[in-house]
């Protein structure tokens, strides 16, 4: 009996001491580098290379510009490839492989390109490369591109001489500068495409970024090297590894050990504890997605207005933020961020007003009502802010039924087919950072995302701001548009999200990207 | 013997052929993948008519069917709709990963198991038996990835002798080994126990110990053997299971496996690529099972593998 008590014990024991050693109090930071006895060095070292962990599966066994839309690509493949048009991190354009542009007509831009550039393989950048990556996209190769959408308006580019180029449009895009610095718009190198192939092509990139592709493990890592010819200011650091590290307890784990350098979103849980060692930069950006809670206006109740307009007074989005979010989300008027082209600042969020709410639902006579709401399955937060959800609508006398889908059966289907119940929570990227990409594609007439919404005086500023490439009309358009929603109120604009990031103290030159597109060229991590 | 092997085969063949049609339906229940392939734009009539066509969602259900049956005859699993490379290869190439890390943990699984199975039963009711009904308890309480996690931040965070993550060599390859060998073994275990129990029991060992032959031998040689049976079974079903890819540990330890890719796969609504990796699997259990059985046979010589009762 005591030999049995006394195993447990040690069991226990074991067991126990083994969670404290991994539990314990210590610094989260980084592993710091060993201190050296002698006198400190009198100028800074700089490692060769830099380590970043990115939250971020793989960006699908490719790097071909045209074959992807998700983050996971443009956060490495903005360091790969060049645009004409280049969006720095402060969201603003400037030239890229462009010098200069000017509308010759509506429909017809034409572009100086920039000379002297090479490609990562020694081929050189001219209009034959801007002519084949978009008669490449276009044409037939692009037919099953996701990319192909955003640039339909142009009707083909022409080769003026070996740095001029003109873009001949369909119709007017007031957006399509901006979408010349999407990822569908890199230029990629004509000769290697075609002497290598496709397939080729997909894991071995090559474009005139400020980093190459030298080794590729799906699922596993990227490795870049610095492009010594690099028409820019030169890559600081000789060699970037991005790990693909998807599971947060891991990316927070690589971390602290120190094999990550920077490490992209910081699960909320983590951020104050980080935010408290010295040893570590905490980075929150607020980026181009918003979150709202839309409605399927085809049904009943939600298809009078005073029920929308009362579950929009009912949502405290403020404490979702403050504690959900840890207060890493910021109140939004309309359904995009502060940054976007568009945003209405005299348009302020909606007032929390539980009391009103409870007014409009006894005029709406739905009291007790049953909702569906559909989110995804797969985030945690977007659950708990559904729950959220129920429980205010609970207090003003609606009823919530939870429905956690998966988000591609959601995106992908459910909204599209009107199945996503009375109403859901919606993400948009709004990657433009122009309110005409969010706006046209969820409120204008007929819309997939939207079938049912029609409001004539939507459909009108819509038209106004499309059709004018003046800013100032756009603007006011996109802002009477604003307003115009929150009068019909198709849906009730959340919040903006707030990534954050964290890099160790040593690391310079980062600027947490608001797009997730990481600018690597300027960063250093010291020794 | 000869005609059993062929006969099982042929049964594989149609336990895969089930298989087929069962997640070739499935994944067609769950709707058009047009629209998640195409992102968050607004794709014109066209470009879904296109896209549609391009992955040949525009056929009748019963050709597409007809199609996805011949290519699978011919070992073509089929165009990835993500990336528009062959599946197959996209597989293949993640098989390393998967089969270093199935081995691996099924080895440290075995290197635990047996000793403390065999030492459980052999000395029931003593501390090691406490011990080990103990860690048999505690490895199936325990959810691999929170094993996996705790693991990472003891060995790798804390006392820093480990990677925490990656695929890039064998020190990347012990934390996810252990962790999967760990809550392996704790099945197998009690596993080996059990056998070994009722093994222990039979009249035969009881014989061999009168005549006097060594315990190590009538352990080892007489009970040990007979007691492999069940064992053999679950360790060959398991691996064909982790030969499939340990989906939560290869996210938890960024381990580039079949698993992470069949889960991307679904997530991206990949039709071609669900498919093939579903198959790949299923291949993998049913030739493990014939494996199983015909192992039988070297085990148990009264076992006639194919033979009339």
């Amino acid at each position: 009996m005591f030999k049995r008590l006394s195993l447990k014990v040690w069991v226990v024991a074991l067991t126990a001491s083994l969670l404290l050693v991994a539990c314990g109090s210590g610094s989260n930071a980084p592993a710091p580098a060993p201190t050296k006895t002698d006198s400190a060095p009198a100028t800074l070292e700089f490692k060769d290379t830099l380590v970043i962990g990115s939250q971020y599966g793989d960006p699908q066994g490719s790097w071909d510009p045209i074959d992807t839309f998700l983050l996971a690509w443009g956060e490495v493949a903005c360091n790969i490839y060049d645009g004409l048009v280049d969006r720095g991190v402060d969201l603003k354009l400037k030239p890229g492989l462009a010098t200069e542009w000017k509308f010759i007509d509506d429909k017809t831009i034409e572009f100086k390109l920039r000379q002297g550039v090479k490609f990562h393989n020694g081929e050189p950048f001219n209009a034959d490369a801007v002519v084949f990556t978009f008669t490449r996209l276009l044409g037939p190769d692009g037919k099953t591109s996701p990319q192909l959408s955003n640039y339909t308006s142009i009707d083909k580019v022409v080769k003026v001489d070996d740095y001029t180029v003109r873009f001949m449009m369909k119709e007017m895009d007031p957006v399509i500068i901006t979408k010349l610095a999407g990822y569908g718009a890199m230029i990629i190198s004509p000769k290697y495409y075609q002497e290598k192939g496709d397939a080729f092509f997909n894991t071995n990139p090559v474009g005139t970024g400020p980093y190459k592709v030298t080794a590729y493990t799906k699922d596993s890592q990227v490795v870049l090297e610095a492009n010594p010819d690099y028409w820019g200011d030169k890559a600081k650091t000789k060699k970037v590894i991005v790990r693909f590290i998807p599971e947060d307890a891991t990316r927070v784990a690589e971390f602290q050990t120190g094999a990550i350098d920077i490490m992209q979103t910081v699960p909320v849980a983590q951020v104050k504890t980080l935010q408290a060692d010295k040893n570590v930069k905490v980075l929150p950006v607020g980026g181009p997605t918003a979150w709202a809670l839309r409605f399927d206006i085809s049904k009943s109740p939600v298809d009078k207005l005073e029920v929308r307009q009362a579950i929009g007074y009912a949502i405290d989005s403020k404490t979702i933020i403050d504690t959900i979010l840890s207060g890493n989300g910021k109140l939004i008027s309309s359904f995009q961020g502060d940054g976007s082209f568009g945003n209405n600042p005299d348009l302020k969020p909606l007032e929390f007003n539980p009391a009103k709410a409870k007014e409009l639902i006894d005029k709406a006579g739905a009291k007790g009502a049953k909702l569906d709401v559909f989110f995804s399955s797969k985030a945690v937060i977007q659950k708990e802010i559904a729950q959220a959800i129920a429980s205010y609508l609970k207090d003003v006398g609606l009823e919530v039924v939870l429905n956690p889908v998966d988000p591609q059966q959601l995106s992908g289907t459910l909204i599209t087919e009107g199945k996503a119940g009375h109403m859901y929570l919606f993400g948009w990227g709004g990657w433009t950072l122009d309110y005409d990409n969010t706006a046209y594609l969820l409120y204008s007439k007929g819309q997939k995302w939207d079938p049912y919404f029609n409001d004539a005086k939507v459909n009108e500023l819509l038209t106004k701001e499309r059709t004018s490439t003046d800013p100032k009309v756009r603007e006011q358009a996109m802002k009477d548009l604003t307003v115009r929603l929150r009068e019909t109120m198709p849906d009730v604009p959340l919040y903006q999200a707030v990534a954050v990031w964290a890099t160790g103290a040593k690391v310079q030159g980062f600027v947490a990207p608001p797009d997730d597109r990481m600018r690597l060229a300027p960063v250093t991590v010291t020794k | 013997m000869v005609p059993y092997i062929i006969k099982r085969v042929l049964h594989g063949l149609m336990v895969l052929l089930a298989i087929s049609l069962v997640v070739f339906f499935l994944l067609r229940l769950t709707g058009d993948p047009v629209m998640a392939l195409l992102g968050q734009g607004n794709p014109t009539q066209e470009a879904v008519a296109a896209m549609q066509h391009a992955l040949g969602l525009d056929q009748p259900l019963w050709r597409q069917l007809i199609k996805f049956l011949t290519d699978l005859a011919t070992g073509n699993f089929g165009i990835s709709f993500r990336n528009k490379q062959p599946v197959m290869p996209q597989l293949v190439e993640r098989m390393p990963a998967t089969m270093t890390l199935a081995f691996a943990g099924m080895a440290v699984s075995l290197l635990v198991a047996v000793p403390i199975g065999i030492q459980s039963a052999v000395r029931r009711g003593k501390a090691i038996d406490v011990l080990g009904r103990v860690f048999a308890l505690i490895g199936i309480s325990f959810p691999n990835f929170w094993l996996g996690i705790m693991l990472m931040l003891i060995f790798a965070v804390k006392l820093r002798w480990l990677p925490a993550s990656g695929y890039q060599g064998f020190k990347y390859l012990i934390l996810p080994a252990v962790t999967l060998g760990l809550i392996l073994s704790s099945i197998i275990t009690r596993l080996i126990r059990s056998a070994m129990l009722d093994v222990l029991r039979q009249q035969y060992v009881q014989t061999a110990r009168a005549k006097g032959v060594a315990e190590r031998t009538v352990i080892y040689r007489h009970a040990f053997r007979n007691a492999l049976i069940p064992t053999v079974t679950f360790v060959g079903l398991q691996l064909g299971s982790l030969l499939g890819g340990t989906v939560i540990l290869e996210q938890v330890f960024s381990w580039p496996g079949v698993g992470r890719l069949a889960l991307d796969a679904i997530s991206n609504r990949d039709f071609p690529m669900v498919q093939g990796a579903v198959l790949m699997l299923s291949t993998v259990m049913v030739a493990i099972n014939l494996a199983v059985d015909l192992t039988y046979g070297f085990l148990d010589p009264r076992i006639k593998v194919g033979g009339k009762a």
